[in-house]
C-alpha cells in the first residue's frame, strides 16, 4: 500500500518509516505537520494516511482536523490517527458519516508491530480500526443495556466495534468462526439492531450502539 | 511656587466645591498631583463627600498660604526700597541704631515669614493626608484585590505548570519509548536484522531514561532540598547552553523562597538561552535582612514580551510571595529580569 506519514517527532517519523518499507509498503511521503500532510496527500493521493493527532504549530488536535478534512476531499483515502491519550470524541468524529477506512488507536500501539500492521491494513481495505481501550470505554459508559449480553457476546461485541472481521475474532477468542457467527447473530436480536449487512454497516451500528 | 499655585487655585476650588460630581473629582485630581510634586505626599482619590469636604478645607489653608505671600511681597517691597535708599542717597537723619534696628526687626519678620510659608505647607500636607488618605477599608479592599490576583495568577500558573510537564512527558518521554517498542517489535520480525535493531534499541533506552531524569529535574530539581539553593543554581548555570556567570551569596530564606529563586532563575535563563541570542548571562542572587534578591541578565536582543508565558508565571510566582518582580528589555537588549522576594 502507498502510506503517508504524518508525525511531529522526527524520532517516530524514521522509525515508522522504516518499519512500513520493510513491510513491502510504499512511503511516498512523511511530513511533520498538518499543512504539508494535506500537501502531500494532493500530491500523490494514497491509499493510507497515518497521522499523529497533536503536531506543530499548536500542538492540539492539527492532525485530528486534517485527518477529517482528508476524508472529506479526498473520499478514497482511508485515514488511521494516532493519539497520545484516548479522546473518545475524535473516534466519533471520524465515523460521523460512516466507518468505511478509518481507524483510531492509541499511539502505544505501534509498539505491538504486529496488531499495528494489521490495523494498518484493515485500514487501507476500506475496513476500520478502533483501540481497544476507545471501545473498552464505550462499553462501560454506555447507557444502552448490555447486560443482556453474555460475557462471550460481549468479547464478541468489542471485537467487533474495533474493526474486527469474524475470522479475526474467532482466531483472537480461539473459537470457530460458525461459532463467532452465532455469537454476531445472538448480539444483534437481543440489541434489536437489525437490517445490518455488511462489515462496515456492522461497525458503524455497534459504535453508534454503544455511544447512544 | 507650591504656595503660590495652591492660592491661585483656593478661590476656583473654593467653588467647584459648590458643584460636586466629576468637576470636583477633577479638581481634587489636579491638587493631588500638585501635593505630590511639591511636597511628596501619596494620597488617594476620594469620592463624593470627601472630595467636596477636601475641597473647601484645603481651599482655606489655600486663602492663609496666600495671606503668607503677600505679607512676604509686601515685606520684601519694603526691604528693597529701605536698601535702594540706604545705596543711592542716604536717608534723611538716618541713625545707625534706627538701622541697626530696622535690620533686626526685618530679619525677625523674615523668620516669621518663613515659618508660616513651611507652617502653611505642613498644613496643606496634613490635610491632604486627613482626607486624601486611604482609609483602612479601602486599604484592605486594595490588599483582598491583590491577594485575589496573585491566587488566580498562581493558579495559572500551576496550570501552566502541569500542561508543560504534561508535553514534555507526552512529546518526549512517551515518543522515546513507542520508538524504542517499535525497534523491538522489528528486531522480532526482522532475526536477521535483529543485532542492529537491538543495538538500537539499547542506545535508545539510555537517551528515554536521560529524557525522563530532565523532566524529573525540571518539575522539582531535588537538589533544592538535599544540596540548597547554590547547588541548585550551579546545576542550572552547568546545565545552560549559554555561558552563566553565578553569584549567589549565603543567607536563609524559607524553603518557598528558595524554591521560587531557583525556578526564577532556572525560567529566566531558560528564556536567555532560548531567544535572546546572548554570549553570556550573569545571574546574582544576594540576601539581606529584607528579603532575597535576584538579578538575571542577559546581553541578548532583547525585546522580550513581560507577559509571555514563561515571564508571566515568573511574576505570578513572585507575587504569590508578595515580592516585586520587574523585565526590562528594551529591543537591542539587554534583558534584565528583577525580583525581591520578602522572607517573612
Amino acid at each position: 500500500m502507498r502510506v503517508i506519514l504524518a508525525e511531529d517527532s522526527t524520532l517516530l517519523r524514521e522509525g515508522l518509516v522504516r518499519l512500513l518499507v520493510e513491510e513491502g509498503h510504499e512511503v511516498p511521503a512523511a511530513v511533520g505537520d498538518a499543512a504539508a500532510l494535506l500537501r502531500a496527500v494532493e500530491a500523490h493521493r494514497p491509499d493510507v494516511v497515518v497521522t499523529d493527532v497533536r503536531m506543530p504549530p499548536t500542538h492540539s488536535d492539527e492532525g485530528m482536523r486534517a485527518a477529517l478534512e482528508i476524508r472529506e476531499r479526498f473520499p478514497g483515502t482511508a485515514v488511521l490517527v494516532l493519539s497520545q491519550y484516548v479522546e473518545q470524541r475524535y473516534a466519533v468524529d471520524l465515523i460521523t458519516n460512516d466507518a468505511d477506512g478509518v481507524g483510531y488507536l492509541l499511539k502505544d500501539r505501534v509498539v505491538r508491530v504486529g496488531e499495528f500492521l494489521d490495523a494498518l491494513r484493515r485500514v487501507g481495505e476500506g475496513g476500520a480500526a478502533f483501540d481497544p481501550e476507545v471501545v473498552r470505554r464505550l462499553l462501560a459508559r454506555s447507557r444502552n443495556p448490555l447486560d443482556v449480553l453474555t460475557p462471550r457476546e460481549r468479547d464478541v461485541l468489542a471485537h467487533m466495534a474495533e474493526g474486527h472481521t469474524n475470522n479475526s475474532i474467532a482466531a483472537r477468542l480461539h473459537v470457530s468462526r460458525s461459532a463467532v457467527e452465532k455469537h454476531i447473530n445472538s448480539i444483534f436480536d437481543k440489541l434489536r439492531l437489525s437490517g445490518v449487512d455488511g462489515y462496515n454497516q456492522r461497525v458503524l451500528a455497534v459504535l453508534r450502539y454503544l455511544r447512544a | 511656587m507650591g504656595l503660590l499655585l495652591g492660592f491661585a487655585t483656593a478661590l476656583p476650588n473654593l467653588l467647584v466645591a459648590a458643584l460636586p460630581g466629576p468637576v470636583a473629582d477633577g479638581a481634587v485630581r489636579w491638587e493631588r498631583r500638585r501635593i505630590r510634586k511639591f511636597l511628596d505626599v501619596d494620597s488617594a482619590q476620594p469620592t463624593g463627600g470627601r472630595a467636596v469636604r477636601y475641597l473647601a478645607v484645603r481651599a482655606l489653608v489655600g486663602l492663609l498660604g496666600g495671606f503668607v505671600l503677600v505679607w512676604l511681597f509686601y515685606g520684601g517691597y519694603y526691604a528693597a526700597v529701605i536698601a535702594y535708599r540706604l545705596v543711592t542717597a542716604r536717608l534723611p537723619g538716618l541713625d545707625l541704631g534706627v538701622a541697626a534696628y530696622t535690620v533686626v526687626v526685618g530679619a525677625v519678620l523674615l523668620y516669621v515669614e518663613v515659618q508660616g510659608i513651611l507652617g502653611v505647607a505642613a498644613l496643606e500636607a496634613r490635610v491632604a493626608r486627613r482626607f486624601l488618605a486611604p482609609s483602612e477599608a479601602e486599604v484592605l479592599r486594595a490588599r483582598i484585590d491583590e491577594l485575589s490576583a496573585s491566587r488566580a495568577g498562581i493558579v495559572a500558573a500551576v496550570d501552566a505548570e502541569r500542561r508543560r510537564i504534561e508535553r514534555d512527558l507526552h512529546d518526549g518521554v512517551q515518543q522515546r519509548l513507542v520508538a524504542l517498542g517499535l525497534l523491538l517489535g522489528r528486531a522480532g520480525r526482522h532475526p536477521d536484522r535483529a543485532d542492529e535493531l537491538l543495538r538500537q534499541a539499547h542506545d535508545e533506552s539510555a537517551r528515554v531514561l536521560e529524557d525522563l531524569r530532565e523532566v524529573a529535574w525540571r518539575v522539582y530539581p531535588a537538589a533544592l532540598d538535599t544540596l540548597g539553593l547554590a547547588a541548585a543554581l550551579e546545576a542550572v548555570a552547568d546545565r545552560s547552553a549559554i555561558p552563566v556567570t553565578l553569584h549567589c551569596g549565603r543567607f536563609d530564606a524559607p524553603p518557598a523562597v528558595g524554591t521560587a529563586v531557583y525556578f526564577l532563575v532556572s525560567e529566566a535563563v531558560t528564556n536567555a538561552v532560548k531567544h535572546s541570542g546572548a554570549t553570556m548571562i550573569r545571574v546574582e542572587v544576594t540576601g539581606g535582612d529584607d528579603g532575597v534578591r535576584v538579578r538575571v541578565e542577559d546581553d541578548g536582543v532583547g525585546g522580550a514580551d513581560p507577559l509571555g508565558g514563561g515571564l508571566s508565571g515568573l511574576s505570578r510566582r513572585v507575587l504569590a510571595l508578595d515580592g516585586r518582580f520587574a523585565v526590562r528589555s528594551p529591543a537591542g537588549g539587554p534583558t534584565v529580569v528583577e525580583a525581591e522576594l520578602p522572607c517573612g
